[in-house]
């Protein structure tokens, strides 16, 4: 009995099939874009980083949403189509 | 994680380049959930846990812009298909080869620094066996191919709504199963096919473990399913023994494993676990216990007295097990005749009871954190509150909750307020009135809603109540739910 060999099941779950897409191509320059900061959690970080960006990247066009929960307020579809890129922090 | 990678991933898709700041423990999650997004290559970099802002932003505020900037590498350019194949037999073998299979561990790096089983608790398993499985099988009418779907329209994760029949997507790795996966898990945990329905019913609730604090998952059984299965509602019903409470409560944890991927310190990041975690926690409802007039579990999330629920909480996400009252006699002593220390802190010595005990518990329960509390309390004890007054449940959770009222200049001091008012953004719900707006002195509710508060009538005959953080109002935003155990059988 001890010898008997069984087949033993799988008990991981399924991984649902992904389409992958690459990533948006970068931009050639800063200067004169409109970069959006999503602002959520940890303050202690975003807060001096927003000074820091506003304040060392004069040519950018800054955009902001904050909130304090980790969940980002996101950009509208109409906002996306004015927005050249994106910084998101912090992710936890 | 808290919706950021979906978000990142739908502007990447959009053509919008994108960098995100997390920290460096998060990145094994960064990289899964982007991969379940869609977009796998995800531009992160990490923030520091220790550093203050300016001097952390200072070490990597330039890296940000390169990676907007710098040219995407021919992987980053790619798209294609996931689609990792998976055999359904796992391990062919003897069953003592088989428990050494499914107790294989590997390391995981810090913040573990340790050896983890890959397939199981740490602890030996009852052999998932084709035969077995089949056997299991036969405690639910559900095929076994079907996959597991929402049974009911409800909100399944942070502003994520779910409709009846949507596939559940089990946290934190986003993946599905059909009810044989479940039966599998069920199996291992030493579950009994009567028990099926309740498993089915616990993976329908997506298998959230929580994060960064003490989450403790807890499973509350309402309903005819009590007895029809032997649940202990009794003397001991936390501890071990029962051939019922901890099965079902294993199945839990090991489903989170196998079924959610969630692995400590990979994506499982509770600092400390929780040890009530260790083996699950299911416990029932005596509803024999229940004074008149109060409604069980099942009636209070709009079942009926005749239906079987299982009510899913996040216990412990702000503090844990805060208390059990009382000392062995004191209780007693309060009671029948007013004496003893109890007594003397309520002011009424040498006054036979019934008294209200819940007045012992205020305020150093709120003291240490805020939140709905759940009350386990033994029958007598639910039917003294029955005795004084209170008709329901929802008269004690009223009272609770005014209770919890404290001023402002003390609520500031509290840690996750700065969290849960949005940065104190928003308005204070009881005054109507802007938080920015109000007086130290202004009076704000330490529990957000009497509901919140939940009442467990079970235990032994020993007077005593443990008073356990988290209620009802669950992890995050998403309230503890009601979920059908008939309709999984």
């Amino acid at each position: 009995m001890a010898d008997k060999k069984y087949k033993c099941l799988n008990p991981v779950g399924i991984q649902v099939p992904v389409k992958t897409y690459p990533l948006a191509p970068r931009l050639d320059k800063i200067d004169g874009k409109t970069i959006h900061f999503s602002i959520c959690g940890e303050p202690d970080i975003t807060i001096a980083l927003e000074k820091r960006l506003r304040s060392d990247y004069p040519n950018i066009n800054w955009t902001t949403k904050k909130t304090y929960t980790p969940t980002p307020i996101e950009l509208s579809e109409e906002e996306m189509k004015t927005t050249d890129a994106v910084i998101l922090g912090v992710c936890w | 994680m808290w919706g950021q990678l979906p978000y990142i991933a739908r502007l990447e898709k959009a053509g919008i380049p994108t960098v995100l700041i997390d920290l460096e423990d998060q990145h094994n999650m960064v990289v899964q959930e982007a991969m379940a997004s869609g977009v796998p290559k995800v531009r992160f970099m990490p923030a520091s846990r220790t550093l203050p802002g300016p001097r952390d932003v200072d070490k990597w505020i330039e890296a940000l812009f390169d990676a907007l900037t710098r040219p995407l590498t021919d992987e980053e350019k790619q798209s294609g298909f996931f689609s990792p194949s998976q055999e359904r037999v796992l391990f062919e073998g003897t069953l003592d080869e088989a428990q050494d299979f499914y107790q294989q561990t590997r390391y995981v790096p810090r913040p573990v620094d340790a050896e983890l089983a890959v397939y199981t608790d740490g602890f030996p398993i009852v052999i998932p066996t084709e035969e077995r499985v089949a056997k299991m099988l036969k405690g639910t009418s559900h095929r076994p191919d079907e996959i597991i779907t929402y049974q009911k329209d409800r909100p399944v994760r942070l502003r994520v709504e779910g409709n009846r029949g949507d596939v559940v997507k089990f946290q934190p790795r986003l993946w599905t199963a059909t009810v044989e996966k479940v039966a599998i898990n069920a199996v291992m945990a030493g579950c009994k096919p009567e028990h099926l329905p309740v498993v089915l019913a616990i993976a329908e609730t997506g298998l959230t473990t929580g994060t960064t604090n003490f989450p403790t998952q807890v499973l509350v059984l309402s309903g005819p399913i009590v007895k029809e299965i032997g649940l202990n509602t009794g003397c001991g019903h936390l501890g071990p023994g029962s051939r019922v409470n901890g099965p079902i409560g294993r199945a839990f944890q090991l489903m989170a494993l196998n079924l959610g991927g969630a692995i400590p310190g990979v994506n499982r990041m509770s600092a400390h676990g929780s040890p009530m975690n260790n083996g699950g926690m299911c416990i029932g409802e005596n509803v024999d216990g229940l004074p008149p007039g109060w409604k069980g579990l099942n009636e209070e999330h709009g079942f009926r007295k005749d239906e079987s629920v299982m009510v899913f909480m996040t216990i412990g996400n702000h503090g844990g097990i805060l208390g059990h009252e009382f000392s062995p006699g004191g209780y007693r002593a309060l009671q029948k005749s007013g004496h003893g220390g109890i007594a003397r802190r309520l002011g009424v010595k040498g006054k036979p009871g019934p008294h209200n005990w819940l007045e012992y518990l205020f305020p150093k329960l709120f003291s240490i954190t805020e939140g709905g509390f759940t009350l386990i309390m033994i029958p007598e004890m639910a039917r003294h509150l029955y005795d004084i007054g209170f008709k329901s449940k929802d008269d004690v959770y009223e009272w609770i909750y005014k209770k919890s009222f404290e001023p402002l200049r003390e609520y500031r001091t509290r840690s996750w307020p700065d969290l849960t008012t949005n940065g104190w953004m928003g308005r204070e719900k009881t005054s109507g009135k802007l938080w920015k707006e109000l007086s130290d002195d202004d009076m704000v509710p330490v529990v957000n809603e009497p509901f919140d508060n939940c009442i467990i009538v079970a235990g032994g005959e020993e007077e005593g109540c443990i008073q356990l953080t988290g209620g009802r109002s669950g992890f995050g935003d998403l309230p503890s739910a009601a979920y059908s155990i008939d309709a999984w059988r």
